[in-house]
């Protein structure tokens, strides 16, 4: 193989593994923070895809046809689902802190089932896709997919964005305070429900902001949700649920090796995953980054 | 007492036995022409199992909005035999093969159907023929076309209305025949979805090219999940094994994503793809984005057939219903084909009944939209041609066609295999 082939599959592994980030790093972060596996996180991001669409489109007919048109999609899709994170959060998630893992996992499985519906409702069942013009680039002594550099660009930008409000804001110091002790921020007069509400709305966002981004190369679909869901669990679990870090290397990791794996041993591309899947829950059970005192 | 006198002359004039059998025949009398009437017009009961979510269920937007046209359509006449209205059920079959067979089988004891008609993918439909065979119903196949339902899991109550999965990729090999010798193509590889249709399209093709032509290599079979969602790493992959062409076996919204992909990631600059399985519903769906001169092939293009007075009628009254843009694509138009099966085959066995209606299907003629077509003996699978054309734009339509001046219409009965023999042997398995 080739330098320029084997440059390609980096940066298709990469492309790969920033669109896995952007979906898990909400999944991550909503469970590493409220200990809540929101099995209706896809869902939540397809339903932000189908109002990207609707918003494109309703500019288009507004403005005239843009590429450009997709940005305020984009950013008024992401903020409608800040909104319906927080809303979900408070009538429906709030209620389910106190009960056990199954009755939380049997609650956000209604919650796919709902939402399935009511796109079938509003958009109904055909694929739904931003037609973007996007002309392959010579590179490497091949082509390339140049939006391959946007998504490697976002879900590098969500990684420094979302360390940057955890590390570095006094909002963010005080949700990763909260996980360690929320008993002890409440006793410190910060209204710990407004902290979860806030990383709900968070982790739902950046679902929201994934599926616009992923939407000029990738159709949208009922059924969809369910097939990437299982992959952001595998991500969340190699990286070691509720941490950032993790979740990004574990993207990576993920990404690359199916990549690779496709290359030089394409039936065995998703047994391997799911082989460092199992190697990781046997040696190491919270992850490669997780924190063993939460396991 | 004038009254009482009345009765009394009444009582007397007719015995006890005369009353009691005057009472009964009046009743039957009074009673018979609401059965008579009941007979009649019995309604003829059709499940018909479609995914409105997965993978598939951009094939079945279209079928879904035909069929009760097509009912309508022959109901206008009374329905099946000129009496038995048709009256559709529909169920979400979510191209899953345990909800496909679930779904079958509620229609068929809770609705009582006749006939289930469907589905997407190939895995689903083998599911119901397990049901459809148990419980003697007919299945009428019309998307999903592994040629294992006519063969391997063959049943007399099953009958394909397009071409399998085998006749399809023989018909890729006849045209890709043609490019290796115009273009000295070598080596090859191919991308399959990993299930039932993918694996079979892809043996076929690979068998029957490697018969055909022994000097092309293949050099790579790769294989995706049924719902990929992301191909970036099959695109760079078969980008970097560099083959002269690549054969694909891929449909639904897969195929689309894929196409989607593969055009922004370059891949039809580098790697010829011949027989891309492009139904009318690509066509439309990705008239923006699809590459042009392209060589596609599909199963029931309207626009092949746009002289057959039945196309036309069945397409004005799509178009009527909704809207001039929108055209019946392979899968409306193999299913208003299986629905005016039905009635033909009904009306040829001069009854309802499953096992009468089978029997008169079994070799027989029918009319279709693409013309008169026979259904084969030995397996119930109908003559149905396949479609190897250029994808060009056209004035006459919103989206582009297959070219007509180059369009390969491969007879289903020119790519019949294996022979009737074999195919007696395959079937000899089920039983």
């Amino acid at each position: 193989m080739d330098f320029g082939s084997i440059m390609i599959q980096i940066f298709s592994g990469l492309s790969r593994a920033m669109m896995l980030f952007l979906l898990s790093s909400g999944l991550s972060l909503i469970f590493g923070v409220m200990n809540i596996l929101n099995f209706a996180h896809a869902t939540l991001w397809l339903v932000a895809g189908y109002l990207t669409f609707s918003l494109f489109q309703g500019f288009g007919q507004m403005f005239g046809d843009s590429s450009l048109l997709l940005i305020p999609a984009i950013v008024l899709a992401t903020c409608a689902m800040f909104a319906l994170g927080w809303a979900i959060e408070r009538f429906l998630i709030r209620r389910m802190y106190e009960r056990e893992l199954p009755e939380q996992l049997l609650m956000t499985f209604a919650l796919i089932l709902i939402l399935g519906d009511l796109i079938k409702l509003i958009w109904g069942v055909e694929n739904r896709r931003i037609f973007l013009p996007i002309e392959p680039m010579e590179a490497f002594g091949s082509f390339i997919n140049p939006y391959f550099f946007v998504i490697i660009a976002v879900g590098f930008g969500v990684a420094i964005g979302l360390w940057w409000f955890l590390h570095r804001t006094r909002y963010g110091k005080t949700v990763r305070a909260a996980v360690h002790s929320r008993d002890m921020v409440s006793a410190l007069g910060i209204r710990i429900p407004t902290i979860y509400a806030g990383v709900f709305a968070l982790g739902v966002s950046i679902a929201g902001l994934a599926a616009g981004v992923f939407l000029p190369i990738m159709p949208i679909g009922l059924g969809v949700d369910m097939d990437l869901i299982v992959q952001c669990f595998a991500v969340v679990v190699i990286g070691g649920f509720g941490s950032i870090l993790g979740t990004f290397v574990a993207s990576i990791i993920v990404g690359i090796v199916y990549a690779f794996s496709i290359l030089i041993w394409p039936d065995g591309a998703i047994a391997i995953i799911f082989l460092i899947l199992v190697s990781v829950l046997i040696w190491r059970p919270w992850g490669l980054f997780g924190n063993e005192m939460r396991y | 007492m004038a009254d009482e006198s009345k009765f009394q002359l009444f009582a007397k004039s007719i015995s006890r036995r005369d009353f009691v059998i005057k009472s009964v025949a009046a009743g039957i009398f009074a009673l018979l022409p609401r059965y008579v009437q009941a007979a009649a017009g019995k309604p003829y009961k059709i499940g018909v199992c479609l995914p409105t979510t997965g993978p598939g269920a951009n094939y079945s937007v279209r079928p879904i909005k035909g069929l009760p046209l097509i009912a309508a359509e022959i109901n206008k006449r009374g329905g099946l035999l000129g009496k038995h209205p048709i009256e559709l059920y529909f169920r979400d079959t979510q191209t899953k093969p345990d909800v496909g067979a679930r779904e079958a089988r509620s229609l068929i004891l809770n609705q009582n159907v006749q006939t289930i008609i469907g589905t997407w993918s190939s895995a689903v439909a083998m599911a119901i023929q397990e049901i459809i065979h148990e419980k003697k119903v007919l299945h009428l196949a019309a998307t999903s076309n592994s040629s294992k339902i006519v063969n391997e899991n063959y049943t007399p109550y099953s009958f394909q209305f397009g071409p399998n999965s085998r006749m399809q990729s023989a018909a890729t090999v006849v045209a890709v025949l043609k490019l290796i010798k115009k273009r000295g193509w070598k080596k090859y590889l191919t991308l399959g979805q990993d299930y039932e249709w993918g694996r079979d399209a892809q043996h076929v093709f690979v068998d029957t090219l490697t018969k055909k032509s022994p000097q092309t290599k293949l050099i790579k079979e790769l294989w995706c999940k049924l719902g990929e969602t992301d191909f970036t790493s099959y695109i760079t992959a078969v980008m970097a094994l560099k083959p002269d062409f690549m054969f694909g076996a891929i449909a639904g919204k897969d195929n689309e994503t894929f196409l989607q992909q593969a055009k922004a990631a370059g891949l039809f600059k580098r790697v010829a793809y011949p027989g891309v399985f492009l139904p009318v519903t690509e066509l439309m769906q990705q008239r923006k984005t699809l590459p042009r001169h392209l060589i596609g092939i599909n199963r029931c293009p309207f626009f092949a057939h746009m002289d057959n007075p039945m196309m036309q009628g069945y397409v004005k009254t799509y178009q009527a219903k909704f809207g001039k843009d929108d055209y019946p694509d392979d899968f409306a138009c193999m299913y208003f084909d299986a629905l005016n099966g039905l009635a033909q085959g009904a009306a040829k066995a001069g009854s309802t009944n499953s096992d009468a209606i089978k029997d008169a299907m079994k070799g027989a003629t029918m009319d279709t939209c693409r013309g008169k077509l026979a259904f084969r003996e030995c397996n119930n699978q109908l003559d149905a041609p396949s479609y190897v054309g250029e994808v060009v734009d056209t004035p006459d339509y919103p989206f582009p066609i297959f070219d007509p001046k180059s369009l390969i219409i491969v007879k289903g009965k020119d790519v019949w295999i294996p022979t009737c023999e074999e195919v007696r042997k395959l079937q000899k398995k089920r039983s």
